[in-house]
This record gives C-alpha cells, structure tokens and sequence, in this order.
C-alpha cells in the first residue's frame, strides 16, 4: 500500500502540540507549530537546543517515546493525518515513505551487520523485492552517494569506515526506497568542516535528483542558507518567524532572528571596532516559560503590559512569499536601524614574547601487536616541526579538523606528555621535556586550559564553589579556606556569575554557565597562557557570543595570551590576532588573520574557508569540495601530507608534491607557508569569500 | 491447650513483628516526607518496585535489630517433646511463663524455628553487607590504579582476577576452612592482607585530598591509623591461632568460624569489583574533569578518588545491593555445606542443611529459612532494580 499519489503539499503541519508528561508534570515541548512543506522543496528548522526542533521531527514520524504524546493540531503527510494511523500503517511509511537521517551515523547503524545487508534489508521489507534486485538497488544507491569501490563499502561492517563514509551510508539508506520526505536531524554536526560540506553537497544534489522533500533541523544558520528553499525559526517551542530564505535571511521580522544575526560572527564583524551582540539572559526552562512572548524578557524592544499579554499568533508579512512572524510589534520596529555599537574597545598591544616553540616534535610509538609487544613498531608523527611565538595578550588561533595534531600540541604545552624534540620555551624556561608532575606551581598555574565540552568540564559530583577552591588550594592562593573562598567569590564575579552560584552542582547550570565556570577555574592562578579548545563550540549561538565576550574581557584585562583552538573559521576570524592552520600534524600556513583569510592560501586553507557555512545571503563562496577523507596520521601519505586532497597538485610539476615534505616558506613578513606551489600560481589565487558591494 | 489454626498462627506472627512494623512504617512516612530532598534515595521512592525491595530488605534489617523483642524462645534451646511438631503446636513439658505456642513447629532436635529464623537473620544481616563493604574496599583500591595506569599493573592485576574467578567457588572454600589449613593459618594470613585494604583506602583518600594542609592531614591520617590499626590488629591477631601477639591489648576476638567465612567471603567478591571499577575508570577517565585535574598538577589518587569514584557511584551502589544478595546466597551456601560456621548456629544456611534430612516427613524446618532467604535476596535485588531505573531518570 505504502505509496499513493498526491497532487499537493508533501508535509502539512497544522497547530501542532506535543507534550511530555514527566512524574511532576507536563512540559509541553512544541506549541502551535505550522509549516507546509511542498514538493521538493528544503525546509530549514532552525533553532536552539530544547527549543524542540527534534521534536517536530520526532513527531513527524510519530515516533515520540512513552512520555511524549501529541496534544493537539494535525500533521498531514500528503493529505492523510498521521495521527490517526495505526501502527501497521505508521510502520509502513517510516523508513519507506519519510525517511530520518540523525545526527551519529555510527548510532544510527547496526555495528554487527555488514552494510550490503543493513542497506538491502528497506526494499525487501518495504517492497517485497528479491535479493538480487535489492542488492542492484543498494549499490546504485552507493554509488549515488559518492563512496569509493561501491562493491567493497557493501562487504564491510560499519566500524571500518569513517566518519563522513558511515554518514554517507545512512543517507544512501534513507535514499533507498524513495522516500517523498527526508528529515535530517543535524546530519553533519559529528563531521568535519570539509567533510560536512561534502555532505551538504551530496544532500542538495541528491534532493534535486529524487524530488526530495526535505526537512533540514540545524542549530547553524549558514549550513540552513546553503541547503534549503524556507526556513522556520524556533524559539523555546514556537515557531518564530518562518518563511523564504531571502526574506528571513535580509528582511527579519521578528525581534529574536534580528539577535541570533548580531550574535554570530559574519564578515565584518570585529572583536574591537564592530563586537557581536549577545542576547541577554538565558534560555527558558520549559515549564518556566514567560506570559505571552516567549522572547519577550530577553528582546530589546519588549513593552509591558503588551507583550506579556497573553498568547501571541502568527501574522503573516504582506508582500513576502508565506513569511510570518509571531511579534505583536513587528510592524513598529525600525528593522533598517543599524545596530548600536556598545562600546569600542582598544586593541591591545601584543607585548613581549611569553611562548616559544621551536622545531617541536611529538612521536608516538605503536605497537603493531599490542598484546606481546612484538612485530614491527609504528611511529605516528602527531606534531611534526612546530615552531611558532606568541606574544602577551595575543591571541593566536590554532586551526584545523580532528586528527590534524592539535589536541597533543596541547598535550604537550600543557606538561601531560613530554616532547620527542624542540623546545618550547615559557616565560624564558624551557618546559618541552619537564612532565606536569614535575613542574612547579609556578608553571602549572600560569597555562591552564579551558575544555571543550561544557557537560564534561565540570566534576558532576562537587559543588562549583569547591572546585574552584580546589584549584586555588593546588595552586598555592591564599592561607585559610576563608581567604580561598572569598578569591573564588571574587572568579565567580569576574566570570560574571551570581555568588550564589558558588554552592550549586553543576547540572544546575546551562552549558554556557559551566563554561564560564571552567574559564573561572582556569583563571584561578592568574594563568598567562590560556590554551582554549573550542570553547564555545559545542554552546548555543546566543550564549556563544558572550562567553567569547567574556573570554575576550578576562584576557584584555590580564593581559593573557590565549592560544584558541577551533575550527571554526568565522569566529577565529573575529577574535585571534593570529593564525595558525594545521594538517596531520603539520603548520601548513601561519600569518596574521588578515594574511592568511586572504589570498595567497595554502590550498588547504582556501578549501577550509570554502567548508565554512556563512549565514550572510550577500557573501559569495567560490565553491570548493574536498574529495575523499583526512588521511589517518597512523598512514600518513608520501610527500606533501595535503596531497592526497589538494586541487592544486597538477600545478605543480614533476610529481614534487607525492615525494618531498615541501619547505616553510615566507611570503610576507610574518606570513608563512607550506606548499610546492610557485610564487606566480599563489599570486594568482582568488579571495574564497567575496561580500558583494552593498 | 490446642493445636493452633493457620489463621490463629499467621496472626500470632503478625503480632509478634509488631516493633518491626512501627520502625517500617515510621521509615517510609519520614521518607516520603522529605524524598525531594533526599536525592538517589529519595527518588527510590518513585519506583513502585524499588519501594517493595526496600521494604522487604528493611523488614529483615529491622528484624535483626529487634530479634530479641521479637524471638518466642531461646533460638538454642530444647523442649524434648517438642521434637519435629508442626506449626502452632502448643508447648508442653516446659517450665511456665514462656510462649506457648512454636508458631512454625520445632525442628529435629526440639528448637523453635520461628525464633531460629528470627536470629538467623542477624547473623545474615551483619556479615553479608560488612562483607561487600571489604570486598568493595579491596576492589575499588586495585580496580582504580588498574584502570587508570593500564599497562603491566593491570596486565598482571586482570590476570590475577581472572584466575581466582576461573577457581571454582565452592571447592576454594573446602579447601579454606578444612582444619589442616586452617592450623597452618592461611586463612587469618589471608585476612591480614585483606583487612589491611581499608585501611590503605581511607588514608589514601584523605592524604590526597587534605595534603596541601599538613595540620589537617596529619591529624585525619593519624586518627585513621591508630584507630583503623588497633581494629586490623585486633582483628587478625586470634588466640590459638599462629597469629597471636597482641596479648592483653586485643581488643575482640572473632570466632575463627566467622572469620573464615568472612574472608573467603571478600576473597571471592573482590575480583568481580575490582573489574567493575577498573571498567568505570577506564570510561571515566577520558573526561574533561579528569583532564583538568592533570592539568593543574593533581596527583593521581586524588584524581582517582575524588574525581572519577564519586562519579562511578551509580553503577557501584546498585552492584553493591545485588553483591549483598548475592554474598547472601553465598552464606547459605555456605552454611549449607556445613562449612565455616558451627553446626548449632540458627542461620539460613545451616538451618535449611539441617532440615533437608527430613525433607519428605517434616518441611517445615527447611522451608521457614529458605522463605526468608528468599524474600531477602528478592528484596536486595528489587532494591538494586529501582536504583538503577531510577538514577537512570533525569
């Protein structure tokens, strides 16, 4: 039974709520949530975590757990009320007629079941087909999907491919039966920038070839501008302002999208001259939501009495294409009122120089039989020849994808391994060989570290005030526990916490708060060097902005060095002085910001700024897609060690690229790079990014 | 004076549980009172199956703390004619002013075994959680280094575990409490290694956590050596035994039956901890805490005793429910065989072994201890059930 034909819209979701019943009571998740998505068309959800964005997707496919329940609206999936379906039926258009691609590919296979069968199993389950047919079906499938050696990628079990490949094969799963809508719950989240945009690629291109509906849930505002037709803005359940990418993108409506645009760093945007905005307050607890606007106590154009009302409809924008917004004010803001610049800050002047490193090498030695340490060893190369200086309150960023080095860079810095060769030199003292548990308060507590993961930074099992006091007691600060908690009242001001926060467990804090608590801890001893790794990627956008305010604050006012590990290139092109870029363990280009985000660019760089989805409809990205995956640094390639990917390699003669490690070379004071390429074939290079004329 | 009824004896017991009744019932009222604010063990209360788990282990702890309120007679004493009666058979030939009814009948040498059980527990209840307390103590502080160093020290550690889990149980027993061995004092040398875990633990414990201020440390270290050290020599140190030196200053001794059981005991349980946690520590080790902690030069024990056990607690505390049960069991298994404890004591184990002889003629003895036995180890594993579902919950 499973297809039927339909002339009109694919997806009809009509005042849609959906609530989950906890022991205490109901939190509704979505309320009043409408969209219509046609024939393939993409429509882009947007939004914060636990704004409910996955739960429209969850409901969609009906799929919503014991304690979720739909408590009222429609969802019509071309014409039929999903509601009002049995499971039978329901089990007959999941995987079939709407298909679900999620965020882990690795979660979203079976471990145990070699790919040909995991993919063959949708049509003979859906259709009936014969095992032939299926397996004829599954490799044009594969090939489809752009993987190398379709016949291999079928024989083999999930855990033998990477990353970017797994995602690709549940893709090409979903893709199997046809389905009329696809829903990809943050499909690339868990990917590499290059590999994400590999992705998107595929995705868009695969849309357009099968007529795809798609529904595209995304916390990131430029991958959304890249993939879809529409888009709906969440917030705290509601669906804020929904309509064409052109219109929500350059004519908003509605109060919060206006504050998601001025808290993310576009081009143009400057830590000093021009800084983002960050939304004030935090995101509602969802059964602490205000009366009537959600937004209303964070937004600046909030009016009592008014907004707080009572609930607030959706209006439509006459003139636009379907383009809404749920603001009662919409119509009295001045939309074109250029952002009010709070305070221009001084750029502060690089100092004397605190770290240097030189020539540093960092080998590890694998064993090929672990077990009785016999058989060949092999050498992974994980930092090979870095040399670099950073000076006091600079801020140099270290670029690059996962694999690339820079997590044993840290390592090593940080004292928890010890350098093969080279030195790195602190504060005129050489550390490279000096273990942490050798080294004195001193050194420990002038570089600390601020973590990535914000549910992961903090021991779940002892207050924030305690650990912080930990810190302090290591360190040496203070004499009397008096004294360390009047300091550790003083970091939580500093981090601009509440005091009482001092006696909190962190699972009471949001993400964004933990993290300023690990920056607080991290600043215990007055640190001179703060290595940070992407310390706000894994926040939300609208907590990002100020935590990277707060970080930017601390480090003007200390004077620290603040070494930021991201591979994130729009914000490290608003906050770092420097850059470094790193491939397999390799600094590949090292220069000012300006030098190395404009031309000449190693290749790998231009390819980097090319993945970077830019939330900016008037920013033009020459279109770069790197095949294949980032080679394992167990197996690094011959030669140059971005040949394997490089689009540049014809350019230079001689197969030089796959036999020599090519030099550092200097093209402009303080800009360096690694690459065979002849000067003229760099001058020749094109900006990747080009802001059209306003 | 007359046989009593089913009913007339189902009541009578009823009766006599009455100052476990009041202390349950007083336990749940308080704790669903204040179970918001009482965290794991407050949500406990939210589990309709953890609930019943509680109750029936609570209604066993309860009955050991008031065995004397609650026993009829004398759990070792005699009444010749009252040799195998069954339930509810009136006393006589006995002195006036004692109970006049054995509520579950006499067993083959004339004793209570209502009054059996009821004492049977509190040896249950003492020595099985005491002894997965020291076996959690020997496996938290191998488990934790194994985990956390890896390389040769667990190599040789995993293996050592395997190979006393790959020993079989009953037959390490047999060979424990035989009186040969036991004269060549194996077993208290055994318990001397054992034993000295705990107090290796706490000192490790507090040592990496106060030694940035000595005062304090020195102080926590001191009261923890002199009285941990005075209870290990006490403990270990037993008259007519090849261990004997603390004369006048041995504080207790533990009749050597105990003893070995006790050790046997710990010696058993630990391997499985000691992989749990070594399993806990491996996962819990790659967080960022973990990293935070090496980053700003703490030394290894107080990362992995204030750092990575406080967060394995979860996993631990529910195991540690199922190893009392399981420890239980292992107890009446192990009075079963006639091992370890004196033929005379009322618990479980021996009570069923004794009673297994007449099985077909006179259940009663065997099936009154099986039926507290089970109704234990079912609550303990009720318990463990809801603590799991229930900190798995937000």
């Amino acid at each position: 039974m499973a297809k039927w034909d339909y002339d009109g819209p694919i997806l009809e979701i009509d005042q849609l709520s959906i609530s989950f019943f906890t022991r205490l009571r109901e939190i509704p998740a979505v309320m009043d949530f409408s969209c219509v998505v046609q024939p393939g068309e993409a429509m882009g959800l947007v939004g914060e975590s636990g704004c409910g964005k996955s739960t429209v997707a969850l409901g969609v496919m009906q799929d919503l757990g014991v304690n979720g329940r739909i408590v009222g609206g429609s969802i019509k999936f071309k014409g039929r009320d999903l509601n009002e379906m049995s499971q039978e039926e329901l089990r007959d258009i999941r995987g079939s007629e709407i298909a679900m691609i999620y965020q882990e590919p690795m979660a979203s296979l079976n471990p145990a079941m070699k790919i040909g069968k995991q993919l063959m199993e949708v049509p003979m389950i859906h259709e009936g087909v014969s095992e032939k047919e299926a397996y004829d079906r599954a490799l044009e499938v594969v090939t489809d999907v752009k993987l190398p050696d379709p016949k291999r990628m079928l024989d083999s079990f999930p855990h033998q491919l990477s990353g970017g490949q797994q995602q690709r094969i549940v893709i090409a799963m979903a893709l199997m039966s046809k389905p009329s809508l696809l829903i990809l719950d943050e499909p690339t989240t868990a990917l590499d920038v290059t590999v994400e945009a590999a992705v998107v690629e595929l995705v868009k291109d695969l849309g357009k070839k099968y007529g795809t509906s798609m529904l595209f849930i995304s916390h990131n505002l430029g991958l959304v501008l890249e993939t879809c037709d529409r888009i709906c803005v969440m917030y705290s359940g509601e669906a804020v302002e929904t309509g064409s990418i052109a219109d929500v993108f350059d004519n908003m409506r509605h109060p919060y999208t206006q504050a998601l645009f001025r808290s993310i760093p576009l081009p143009g945007a400057d830590k000093n001259a021009r800084p983002l905005k960050a939304i004030p307050g935090n995101f509602p607890l969802p059964h602490e939501r205000p009366p009537g606007c959600n937004f209303g106590p964070r937004c600046d154009y909030f009016e009592g009495g008014r907004c707080d009302a009572g609930d607030i409809k959706m209006s439509e924008v006459p003139g636009d294409d379907r383009h809404g917004s749920r603001c009662l004010k919409w119509t009295e803001i001045d939309w074109d009122a250029p952002m009010v610049v709070t305070d221009a800050k001084e750029k502060a002047k690089p100092g004397d120089v605190v770290l240097k490193m030189d020539n540093l090498k960092k080998y590890y030695e694998v064993a090929a039989n672990a077990m009785f340490g016999g058989g060949g060893k092999k050498v992974v190369k994980a930092n090979e020849t870095l040399s670099f200086e950073a000076r006091e309150s600079e801020t140099l960023a270290i670029v690059g994808e996962s694999g690339c080095g820079k997590s044993t860079f840290a390592k090593v810095l940080m004292g928890l391994e010890t350098a093969t060769d080279g030195s790195i030199t602190m504060l005129n003292q050489g550390i490279e060989s000096i273990p942490i548990q050798e080294r004195s308060t001193d050194t420990v507590k002038n570089v600390q570290m601020v973590f990535q993961n914000p549910f992961d930074t903090l021991n779940p099992s002892m207050t924030v005030g305690s650990q912080i006091m930990r810190a302090l007691e290591i360190f040496g600060v203070g004499d009397t526990v008096d004294a360390r908690r009047q300091r550790m009242l003083e970091l939580l001001d500093l981090v601009k916490l509440p005091r009482a926060f001092a006696d909190r467990m962190p699972r009471q804090l949001s993400g964004g708060q933990k993290q300023r608590v690990g920056i607080a801890r991290a600043f215990a001893g007055d640190a001179k060097i703060v290595v940070a790794d992407e310390p706000v990627s894994a926040l939300d956008v609208s907590v990002q902005a100020a935590v990277t305010d707060l970080l930017m604050e601390i480090q003007r006012e200390h004077k620290t060095t603040l070494l930021f590990i991201s591979h994130d290139l729009s914000i490290v092109r608003y906050l770092s002085d420097r850059v470094m870029v790193m491939y397999l363990g390799h600094v590949v280009e090292m220069g000012s910001t300006d030098q190395v985000f404009a031309p000449p660019y190693h290749p790998y760089t231009e390819a980097l700024l090319s993945a970077v989805p830019i939330a900016d409809t008037s920013v033009e990205k020459e279109h770069i897609v790197l095949e294949g995956d980032i080679p394992s640094a167990m197996n690094p390639p011959s030669g140059c060690p971005f040949q394997t990917r490089c689009r540049w390699k014809s350019e230079v003669p001689g197969g030089l690229c796959e036999k020599e490690v090519p030099p550092v070379r200097h093209l402009a004071e303080g800009h360096q790079v690694k690459c065979h390429l002849a000067d003229d074939i760099l001058a020749r290079m094109n900006p990747v990014i080009k802001v059209a004329a306003e | 004076m007359e046989l009593l009824s089913w009913g007339a004896i189902i009541t009578q017991i009823l009766i006599q549980f009455i100052p476990v009744w009041i202390a349950l019932f007083l336990t749940f009222t308080v704790s669903i009172m204040f179970k918001r604010k009482l965290g794991l063990y407050g949500k406990l209360f939210d589990s309709p199956i953890g609930m019943v788990g509680y109750a029936l282990v609570m209604f066993w702890v309860f009955t050991a703390i008031f065995a004397d309120l609650i026993m009829t007679h004398d759990p070792l004493a005699q009444i010749s004619s009252m040799k195998n009666k069954v339930p509810g058979t009136p006393v006589s030939g006995a002195d006036e002013g004692i109970f006049e009814h054995y509520l579950l009948g006499g067993d083959a040498l004339a004793r209570d075994v209502f009054s059996r059980m009821v004492k049977g527990s509190q040896i249950v209840v003492t020595i099985a959680p005491f002894a997965t307390l020291f076996a959690f103590m020997v496996g938290i502080t191998l488990g934790l280094p194994a985990g956390y160093f890896g390389g040769k020290f667990d190599t040789v550690l995993s293996f050592l575990a395997n190979l006393i889990l790959a020993f079989p149980v009953i037959l390490l027993f047999y060979l424990l409490v035989t009186p040969e061995i036991v004269a060549t004092g194996l077993p208290t040398y055994m318990a001397m290694v054992l034993f000295l875990f705990p107090i290796i633990f706490l000192v490790i414990l507090f040592n990496s956590r106060f030694f940035t201020q000595p005062q304090k440390r020195n102080i926590m270290v001191a009261a923890i050596v002199g009285v941990g050290g005075w209870l290990y020599l006490s403990l270990i140190s037993q008259s007519n035994t090849p261990v004997n030196f603390m004369g006048a200053l041995d504080g207790f001794d533990v009749a050597g039956g105990i003893l070995i059981v006790f050790v046997s005991v710990v010696f058993v349980n630990s391997p499985t901890v000691f992989r749990i946690v070594r399993g806990l520590a491996l996962d819990i080790q790659t967080r960022d805490y973990v990293a935070a902690a090496q980053t700003r030069g703490e030394g290894p024990w107080y990362i992995m005793l204030w750092e990575i056990l406080p967060n394995a607690r979860g996993p631990l505390i529910v195991d540690f429910c199922l190893r009392i049960g399981y420890t239980t069991i292992l107890l009446g298994t192990l009075g079963f065989f006639g091992l370890g404890l004196p033929p005379e004591s009322p618990d479980w184990g021996t009570t069923i072994n004794a009673g297994r002889r007449l099985l077909s003629a006179f259940p009663h003895p065997a099936i009154v201890p099986a039926v507290a036995l089970v109704t234990l180890v079912l609550g303990l594993n009720l318990l463990a059930d809801g603590l799991r579902e229930e900190s798995l919950r937000d």
